[in-house]
């Protein structure tokens, strides 16, 4: 299978530079974005590429079963390696406009890369601890990030500027997204609460204070009108966002910890990641899993997952045994393990119109890996 | 009897499909009607098999209960990608989006600076706290938060494709917080003020719209209060400032407001007399509920509406609860049979909400009544729910239509069943979905089906009009054949019988005769508020309720007698049908012009007034009117205008005595026409029989003595309102064809010298909202002959200022009627005519614009001038006329606007000023 290909290319032929790797000293089990010890090597941010596509090609000319196939089974590939952060790499985006990946650390810095040929465009300063996440405007103009030093700050992307810092939150600013018509930001932290920001202002105009642990993810539906948020006390929550009222709570048999939570594209499912090596997939609205996605390994790191729906219907996750996990979301089963990663994968991002996968991962690796599939 | 009732299912379920305008919008239970459509035979699954005469329910809003799957199959492929489609909203959404954003439009007219920059964003950061109390500091936090609450839903909701909707339920949400805070300081009228003062200082725009957005809705809630809050920012803003703020929150606006001015409630047949049923003996401590004073308004588009109020004396003290029953009973009876005896050939409708609709229905099983309707019917009492052996109202024999909330506490639908199965009435229910005892939807109700409480309230109407047109339908027929239907049997029939055809055949409601009543302004956040009912016909409870007293101590003074005195004077002979069709119309028009300003407004128009009589601006609003109207009329100097007239039903006849009269007064101030004679007879008979002297002698007193006079009519009715308005239903006019009861319309005109453009402003934030365009088939005759739909307004004008410009567009209007006459708009000294322009060009007249093609052009020749103007705008439930008078000079030749010439209305040209 393509997996065992993959697995078998050389590792990214760059210089990695010979780094003794510090055992990563984590602010907390949860925590996605390692921080590590000072390192003060900087070196420029590079992408290389892959030589495997001839690889994939066989796959595509066997003709007849082929359509068949492509439905059961993603080809992903690796392409590219992009290198640049001195340190853990904590989250991936794509733009929503498919031009962008933008990737944040625990080197403090934003780095914005070709979505399509993983070419460095820009980093952003700003931010003086780890930045734990980061989301784009639907416009793809703006960029909004998590940091450790309390604060979420608003990007300019094109100009790189620090448009707005928003400071309220007690604690490691966790996650954060922007609503389909950008006007606001929602934003979870380790002071347990979630925070509601006009972005235009940057001023906060609700705090939902309903977690008991920390908050590791929020996530706005597809029309503006949900909140989901998930948390270490194993609840998940849907708010309703004009009221900041509670709408619903979501809370599985065992109380795992909840370590990521997204709305499905349409809005009508949630993605739910815990801490026992599953995710699983809810119908809110009735308040039942519907499908359970197991086989990675997560116990310990939030990890991002996705719903991969430009060509198959996948789910995607990355994984502590250094893999990137692709499911089918119908039949739950594993259709491809993307391996090349020397570190846990903390997250794993899927490109809004083309079959491109981005993964990232820890301090051992520091790299970012993008992934291409023709299906 | 079983045979004729799935005859008018057939009917009912064959026009409600057709043309039921909200019907659409409710989640209906439209097999219901499908199945009535199939055979004339088949019967809804929910028809019970044993309760004949009890209809199957009706359902509206209510949300079906979810199918639950009792399995599913995991293998069910799950689709994470197809958005649902989101339902398109039911309201006109551009326009409704367009009146959501009117503070947002507006609020630079809050500030008391406006030319200083607006605080910044960070304004939060720059309020200087130092010096305020504990108190002071408690209700800014308290406010603002609740105004932070409301940008929140603002930004979410932002794009959501019922905004309006989600919009009116935050602010309402906003204006409530709001006036907590302000209830915690128990209304201190130092505090309030501060805080208003405040926040219009430091508030960054959108947050101070935010604001005015809440106080806008308060104001329709709590006027005083508001006001009494506003009073010291006003000192500071200036005259112009203070009213064009004042205009801003006369009136919250409504999502719906397009739909429910665009789909009129069509009147019943037979011209029924609604009894309206209080629920309680009324006191001057507890008016009236908003809500029950908007359905009475309501209900007064369907028919003439008479509320029966109970008074107790000494205030109640020592009055048993069974007593006072007793006593309401008793008033109602009375009511019934005095109507009865005066108009034996009306039907007589019962409505009351909760006890009141107890009441109606015990009268109705004492009395002869063609219908009862129950809102809102307490099913349960303490002793359990009605219905038992001995419950005297299983005995009832009227048509009774129930309508409850779904979530009644008063009542259950499916305790309602089995009561209904007992009565032996023919008897219906519907259900309004998340609906209270008031039959008011709850906010997650309003959030998830995008309706307001206007919108429901018109659905609720709409049932109740479905059900009361059968009962009518067929009722006209037995009564016919009854022997106590002598008179006029004849012409009854006949008119009864074009009315039938009319309601049937002409199912389009749009196309129907518009009554005015039909222009309510939808009542902004639910229909309680009373501000909505400032257009409304019939909404001023107090004068109702006053006239029901007088009409009920006067029973003694014979109508007949009245109607003789009448007659003679009038020299007109009428048919009893036409005076029928008049006195309604009459009522009308009289309450209408009554509520057409604001009680609030008439001490400075008065002013105005006085002002005014250093102009030589007139305006003289009549109808139906050869165009030599004032050959004779010299334009005094002195008398300044109040003007107008009402009035339209039956197409009148030609050439009438209006311009005789008028001549004879020389003055040509106020000029009305109106309706019969006989017509007035009926209402004096019913209404005013304790003012007979006002009635009969045509003038009451008004405020501007001078007026009245000149506008005595030989059989004029005149009523100074308000002291600048004057309605006069005058001279009738002969031999006019009876037509269709038409309401009529009510033209008000004021001319003022002062500066302010607040009543223009006034005027046409009456009919901004309500206005719609629409192309209305009904031809307007321009020849003096029997015309039935037409309706001629004219303005002659005084010469030497003005010239007058009507257009008379097929547009149809829905306002409410109000013509105001506006002078030296522009032109006056205290004022801020650029910002009222500005709220003019920009909000009000936009919108009036879109509609009417003439005016944008208007108020571009409003805003240019610096002579005295005078805009006259007359909306009307029928061709419209648009007026402007234009500064001197300029007259006769604006006459010929593109826009009247391209309207084929040639009766409301107006001379040209000589």
């Amino acid at each position: 299978m393509f997996v065992r290909n993959v697995a078998g290319t050389p590792g990214p032929p760059i210089t990695v530079p010979t780094q003794i790797a510090k055992k990563p000293k984590y602010r907390a089990a949860w925590s996605r974005a390692g921080r590590l010890a000072d390192q003060t090597w900087s070196f420029i941010a590079m992408a290389t590429e892959e030589s495997g596509d001839a690889k994939a090609e066989p796959a595509l000319s066997s003709s007849t079963n082929r359509s068949q196939k492509a439905s059961e089974k993603p080809d992903y590939a690796l392409k590219f390696t992009l290198v640049g952060h001195t340190e853990a790499v904590s989250s991936v985006k794509f733009s929503p406009n498919g031009e962008w990946l933008a990737s944040s650390s625990a080197d403090k810095v934003i780095i914005i890369w070709g979505a399509y040929d993983g070419k460095y465009e820009k980093t952003l300063y700003g931010h003086n601890q780890e930045i734990s996440d980061i989301d784009w405007s639907s416009d793809s103009s703006c960029l909004v990030s998590a940091s450790d030093d309390k604060t979420l700050k608003i990007w300019d992307v094109r100009s790189g500027k620090c448009l707005k810092t928003l400071k309220g939150h007690s604690n490691y600013v966790f996650c954060c997204n922007f609503n389909p018509l950008s006007n606001l930001i929602i934003s979870g932290s380790f002071d347990e609460s979630v925070k509601i920001w006009e972005v235009k202002t940057g001023k906060c105009l609700k705090t939902l204070s309903a977690h008991s642990d920390p908050v590791s993810a929020v996530h706005f539906n597809c029309n503006g009108s949900l909140i989901v948020s998930g948390s270490y006390d194993g609840v998940c929550r849907i708010w309703d966002a004009a009221s900041g009222q509670c709408l619903k709570a979501l809370v599985d048999e065992d109380n795992p910890p909840v370590s990521f939570v997204k709305f499905s594209p349409n809005g009508k499912y949630i993605l739910i990641g815990t801490l026992d090596n599953t995710l699983k997939l809810w119908d809110y609205s009735r308040g039942r899993c519907l499908k359970t996605y197991t086989g990675h390994k997560n116990e310990k790191y939030c990890i991002f997952a996705n719903f991969s729906v430009t060509g198959g219907k996948w789910i995607v996750s990355g994984s502590e045994d250094n893999l990137v996990y692709i499911w089918n979301l119908q039949t739950k089963e594993i259709v491809q393990k993307l391996q090349g990663h020397t570190d846990v994968v903390i997250s794993a991002a899927c490109h809004p119109t083309e079959n491109i996968i981005a993964s990232a991962a820890l301090g051992n690796d520091k790299t970012i890996k993008l992934w291409m599939s023709n299906y | 009897m079983a045979h004729r009732g799935a005859e008018r299912d057939f009917q009912t379920s064959a026009r409600r499909m057709g043309t039921s305008l909200l019907f659409q919008l409710s989640v209906h239970e439209r097999e219901l009607d499908l199945v009535f459509l199939d055979h004339s035979y088949a019967k809804p699954w929910s028809a019970h098999p044993d309760a004949s005469s009890a209809r199957p329910t009706r359902t509206l809003f209510v949300t079906p209960r979810r199918q639950h799957e009792s399995t599913i199959e995991s293998d069910v492929p799950i689709d994470v990608e197809t958005v649902t489609s989101t339902p398109v909203p039911l309201y006109d959404n551009q326009k409704a989006r367009s009146v959501m954003n009117e503070c947002e439009r507006h609020v630079i007219f809050a500030r008391t600076d406006a030319d200083a920059p607006p605080p910044p964003e960070d304004w939060e950061e720059h309020v200087n706290r130092t010096g305020w109390t504990v108190a002071q500091n408690k209700l800014f936090n308290k406010t603002l938060k609740a105004l932070q609450s409301d940008r929140l839903a603002r930004l979410a909701n932002e794009g959501a494709c019922n905004e309006p909707v989600l919009r009116r339920v935050a602010v309402d949400k906003c204006a409530r917080r709001v006036r907590q805070a302000l209830a915690s300081v128990s209304w201190d009228t130092k505090l309030t003020q501060w805080l208003h003062t405040t926040l219009v200082e430091t508030l960054s725009l959108p947050m101070l719209a935010a604001y005015l957005d809440a106080l806008q809705t308060l104001k329709g809630k709590i006027p005083t209060l508001i006001d009494r809050m506003l009073v010291s920012s006003n000192t500071k803003t200036g005259a112009a400032g203070a009213e064009a703020l004042s205009l801003l929150l006369k009136r919250p606006w409504d999502p719906a407001v397009g739909v429910l001015s665009h789909n009129k409630p069509s009147k019943l047949p037979g011209s029924p007399l609604i009894l309206v049923a209080s629920s309680g003996p009324s006191s001057s401590v507890f008016p009236t509920s908003r809500r029950h004073r908007f359905w009475q308004s309501q209900l007064s588009c369907l028919g003439k509406v008479i509320p029966v109020a109970t008074h107790l004396l000494s205030s109640g003290s020592g009055v048993g609860v069974l007593q006072c029953l007793e006593h309401m009973i008793g008033a109602v009876r009375s009511k019934v049979l005095e109507i009865h005896s005066h108009f034996p050939h009306k039907p007589v409708i019962l409505i009351g909400w909760n006890t009141g609709a107890l009441v109606a229905c015990h009268v109705s099983v004492m009395e002869y009544v063609t219908a009862a309707v129950c809102l809102g019917f307490p099913l349960l009492t303490v002793d359990g729910p009605r219905g038992d052996v001995d419950d005297p109202l299983l005995d009832m024999k009227t048509p009774v239509l129930f309508v409850i909330g779904q979530n009644s506490l008063q009542c259950h639908p499916e305790a309602m069943e089995d009561f209904r199965e007992k009565i032996r009435a023919e008897n219906s229910l519907v259900v309004v979905g998340g609906a209270d005892d008031n039959l008011r939807i709850s906010k997650a109700k309003k959030k998830s089906e995008g309706l307001t409480q206007s919108m429901v309230d018109r659905c609720i109407q709409d049932e109740i009009v479905d059900f009361l047109t059968g009962v009518l339908t067929r009722s006209e027929g037995h009564v016919g054949t009854e022997p106590r239907d002598q008179d006029a049997e004849k012409k009854k029939k006949a008119r009864d019988m074009a009315r039938r055809d009319l309601a049937f055949e002409v199912p389009e409601r749009g196309s129907r005769p518009a009554s005015p009543a039909a222009r309510l302004p939808a009542s902004p956040s639910g229909s309680e508020d009373l501000s909505s009912v400032s257009s409304s016909p019939t909404s001023s409870p107090k004068t109702k309720v006053t006239t029901v007293a007088s009409a009920q101590k006067s029973s003694q003074v014979g109508s007949a007698q009245l109607l003789k005195r009448h007659v003679q004077r009038t020299e007109a002979v009428l048919t009893h049908k036409q005076a029928q069709a008049q006195f309604a119309a009459f009522l009308k028009q009289n309450v209408l012009v009554r509520k057409a300003l604001p009680p609030g407004t008439s001490s400075c128009l008065f002013e105005h007034v006085e002002e005014a009589e250093k102009e030589d601006l007139r305006a003289q609003l009549k109808r139906q009117q050869p165009p030599s109207p004032l050959p004779g009329s010299k334009a005094p100097k002195r008398p300044k205008i109040k003007v107008a007239l009402v009035a339209q039903g039956d197409p009148a006849g030609g050439p009438s005595q209006g311009g005789a009269p008028e001549a004879a007064g020389g003055r040509p101030v106020t000029m009305t026409l109106g309706q019969a004679s006989a017509g007035a007879k009926e209402l004096t008979g019913l209404l005013t029989t304790s003012k007979p002297s006002a009635s009969e002698g045509g003038v009451s007193t008004g405020p501007a003595p001078s007026v009245v006079p000149s506008s005595a009519a030989p059989s004029g009715l005149h009523t100074l309102q308000n002291r600048l308005v004057a309605t006069s239903p005058g001279s009738s006019l002969p031999g006019g064809p009876p037509s269709a009861v038409r309401p009529l319309d009510c033209v008000q005109g004021e001319v003022e010298g002062a500066a302010s453009a607040s009543s223009l402003l006034q005027g046409l934030s009456f009919s901004l909202q309500d206005i719609s365009s629409k192309t209305s088939g009904l031809p307007a005759n321009p020849s003096p002959g029997p015309a039935p739909q037409a309706t001629s307004v004219k303005l002659p004008t005084p010469m030497q200022s003005l010239g007058a410009i009507t257009t008379g567009t097929s547009t149809l209007v829905r306002t409410i009627p109000v013509a105001t006459t506006l002078s030296s708009l522009g032109a006056g000294p205290g004022g801020k005519p650029t910002a009222i322009h500005q709220l003019l060009t920009n909000g009000g007249l936009a919108k009036l614009a879109g509609s009417l093609p003439g005016l944008a052009q208007i108020s571009n020749q409003a805003s240019g001038l610096k002579v005295p103007t005078t805009i006259t705008l007359t909306l009307r439930g029928q061709p419209s006329r648009i007026t402007t008078l234009s500064p001197m000079g300029t007259g006769a030749g604006l006459c010929e606007e593109p826009t009247s010439q391209a309207l084929p209305s040639s009766s409301q040209r107006l001379p040209p000023a000589p």
